[in-house]
């Protein structure tokens, strides 16, 4: 369903990388993959929560982030929604430790959302209709993970730690305006984790052909019959990045240039940030784009479904881009750690506390 | 009486993640009824033939399920399990039945699913293929002795790497004209470097893929077959021999089972295969393939890697390594692939009188050979 044209739009934004990095090789190292694996999917590192890092905390960066480049009265956002498949608790909100942190008003709508990679993109659809509804004047949407990974299975290279957040409100205050946003979902098992299971499970090539691919390019094709858009009318593409090679391989299956999918790529250097992945690319384009220029950004989460949202870049971008740190910046703050001191800082190592 | 194939069909070599074993075999079946002219009340017996239902899918003798579902009554249905060489034994078993003059329809169906899983799971049940308590108790895997024998076979014959991987770039050369091939896509000695090693020094390029496929054969006898409207082809003759465990041979770079089970059906048949004879070998491995080609006296020892470049018609499907090896059901698309090639419908063209399938469990740990022949 086609919504909110020209009516909606991205007031502020904000990301978070935590500083820590570790080699993918050293990872492939520590359990006697062949090095050549990290090149078949490129990835060069992942970026990990140090030890007093969750969700949260990387939400609330990223949230306070958006608010600043915003402008915005706290008291003015109606609701808070936090993407995430990391909660620090099974049960007690995430979203309303962060909307009181940053001084939010109490009346509002506020909950985690959970599908697996796209619930933070989900959030942003729901503030779209909230905005556009006049429930509420903002709406924020964050997407924060510390993602989990079975020590030793493959998403161990990739999964890593990150946090995107995003202003959603009036259209003529905002940095970009929605143009068209659709939703593809399907019961698609690619990756899961049961209830008691302590890490996720996936269905190695299943992932690929019938998730990923399948529902990004029938979300993005379903945008486009809808809008009538070609993928000449975009600047940029943004895809969501479980590693560096799927999102190339998906806009090459949609008919985008590398040229326009590369400068959204940013996996490769700080791992598969889950439900800040696609986000975060988008964030950076954002940073870099100038007025007139239109952007797809399509995230998608395992289980599965895809989104297909484009947005037209305003002249309000240029002035809040310095007003707080860019996802450039983040990605450039980085300190290498070891396999052994990752394995400390993921909890990773089981000792007694006592 | 004479055995004779007078309608075969196969599916798409995948991996299927939307179909199970029965709809696959469905596919595969009702175009091999459709390819005969034969309907599903004429069929005598089905045989079917699969490696690892008990491990994949749960299910012991899905022969009893797949008659149910095809609609089969009055039929005999069973399975046969023999691993790596299941779907020559069910041929075998079938072309004994109507040798014999037990039956004169037999309908042999060979199916696998090994993308069920994920990797970790499949490779443990493929191991099952060598000696649990031997090799699968001290982690040795299929992969582990192709990397063995390769080396052994490049220092032996003073071999590159390089040359090894043509049989594989061959292979997938083959597979892209073939439309039911799993990886039709070429590979080339450049891909070598960027290849993830399996076991060094074998990589993803030396190896069969992971596959789902179904394939059915209808063998009737000489009177059936000279109703069908179409040249048939002959299933002459059937021959096996087993090998020492692989810790026991002398020379590691020989396949003795292999080439016992030629001189046998050689001299039996008064054939002999020669680079211009159709054949469709067992290739887990390149170097499986290379070796069976060497075994078979169709190219000199150590000169496979040369000689298979004069070899028109060497599995023109694309082998195991690029069709796909959905276990159960791979030496039936070998059959296919030959009657194909014979009957003018594959992409070669091929005027030969002869052609033979060869199947193998392991690195010749119990190979199958199957001699086909224009009927006229």
């Amino acid at each position: 369903m086609t919504s909110s044209r020209f009516r909606v739009g991205i007031v502020g934004w904000g990301a978070y990388i935590p500083a820590y990095r570790i080699k993918a090789k050293e990872i492939a190292r520590q359990w006697g993959f062949d090095d050549r694996v990290t090149d078949s999917i490129w990835i060069e590192e992942k970026a990990v929560a140090g030890a007093d890092e969750d969700t949260v905390t990387m939400g609330w960066y990223a949230a306070k982030s958006a608010l600043l480049r915003a402008g915005v009265n706290p008291g003015d956002i109606g609701a808070v929604f936090v993407g995430t498949e990391s909660k620090p608790y099974a049960v007690k909100p995430s979203s309303t430790i962060i909307a009181d942190a940053l001084g939010i008003s109490t009346k509002k709508l506020s909950t985690d959302l959970e599908f697996a990679c796209r619930a933070g993109s989900e959030g942003i659809r729901i503030s779209v209709s909230l905005v556009e509804s006049g429930t509420v004047r903002y709406g924020l949407a964050i997407g924060s993970d510390t993602a989990q990974a079975n020590p030793g299975d493959v998403l161990e290279l990739t999964a890593s730690s990150g946090a995107a957040a995003y202003l959603v409100g009036p259209a003529d205050e905002s940095v970009a305006v929605f143009e068209n946003l659709v939703t593809y979902v399907t019961d698609t098992p690619d990756f899961w984790r049961r209830d008691g299971s302590k890490y996720p499970a996936h269905g190695e090539g299943f992932t690929g052909e019938p998730a990923y691919f399948h529902h990004i390019v029938s979300a993005v094709k379903m945008l486009m019959d809808e809008s009538g858009l070609k993928p000449s009318d975009f600047d940029y593409a943004v895809f969501h990045q479980p590693n560096g090679k799927f999102p190339l391989q998906v806009g090459r299956m949609l008919g985008f240039p590398r040229e326009k999918v590369l400068p959204g790529i940013v996996t490769p250097w700080i791992g598969n940030t889950y439900n800040a992945s696609a986000l975060l690319g988008l964030a950076k384009i954002l940073e870099n784009s100038k007025p007139g220029q239109r952007i797809l950004v399509a995230p998608f989460g395992s289980g599965a479904g895809a989104d297909a949202i484009s947005v037209l870049v305003t002249e309000k971008v240029l002035e809040r881009v310095g007003r707080a740190p860019t996802v450039e910046e983040l990605m450039a703050r980085k300190k290498y750690i070891s396999y052994a001191e990752y394995a400390k800082f993921r909890n990773l190592i089981h000792r007694n506390l006592w | 009486m004479k055995t004779c194939v007078i309608g075969s069909g196969v599916t798409k070599v995948d991996r299927h993640y939307d179909k199970n074993y029965l709809v696959l075999i469905d596919e595969a079946v009702s175009k091999a009824l459709a390819d005969s002219g034969l309907d599903v009340s004429d069929i005598e017996y089905l045989v079917v033939s699969t490696a690892f239902p008990e491990s994949i899918l749960n299910q012991a003798d899905p022969s009893t399920y797949i008659a149910q579902n095809l609609g089969f009554r009055k039929v005999k249905a069973l399975t046969v399990s023999s691993g790596e060489v299941s779907g020559a034994v069910a041929l075998d078993y079938a072309h004994a039945l109507i040798r014999s003059g037990k039956a004169s329809r037999v309908l042999v169906v060979g199916f696998e699913k090994m993308s069920e899983y994920p990797s970790w799971v499949i490779n443990k049940v493929y191991t099952k293929i060598l000696e649990y308590e031997v090799e699968g108790i001290k982690n040795v895997t299929p992969p582990d002795y192709a990397a063995l024998i390769t080396n052994e076979y490049m220092r032996r014959y003073g071999v590159s790497r390089e040359s090894i991987i043509r049989w594989s770039i061959k292979m997938h050369e083959n597979a892209v004209k073939t439309p039911h091939a799993q990886l039709q896509f070429t590979i080339s000695t450049d891909s070598l470097s960027r290849a993830l090693r399996i076991s060094e020094p074998i990589t993803m390029l030396d190896s069969h893929p992971t596959s789902d496929g179904a394939a059915a054969l209808l063998l009737v006898n000489e009177s059936v077959a000279k109703k069908a409207d179409k040249a048939p082809i002959e299933l002459v003759d059937v021959e096996s021999s087993v090998n020492l465990p692989i810790y026991l041979r002398e020379d590691l770079t020989y396949f003795s089972a292999t080439a016992a089970a030629y001189k046998r059906l050689s001299s039996r048949n008064g054939v002999r295969l020669t680079t211009n004879t159709a054949v469709n070998v067992y290739d887990t491995y390149d170097i499986y393939g290379l070796l069976t080609i060497e075994a078979l006296e169709i190219c000199a020892r150590g000169e496979a890697v040369r000689c298979m470049d004069e070899m028109p018609y060497l599995n023109v499907g694309g082998g195991l390594k690029a069709r796909g090896h959905p276990v159960g059901a791979t030496p039936l698309y070998q059959v296919h692939e030959l009657r194909e090639l014979m009957t003018g419908v594959s992409w070669a063209k091929y005027d030969g009188e002869i052609s033979l399938a060869h199947a193998m469990s392991g690195p010749d740990n119990n190979a199958w050979l199957i001699l086909l022949r224009r009927w006229a």
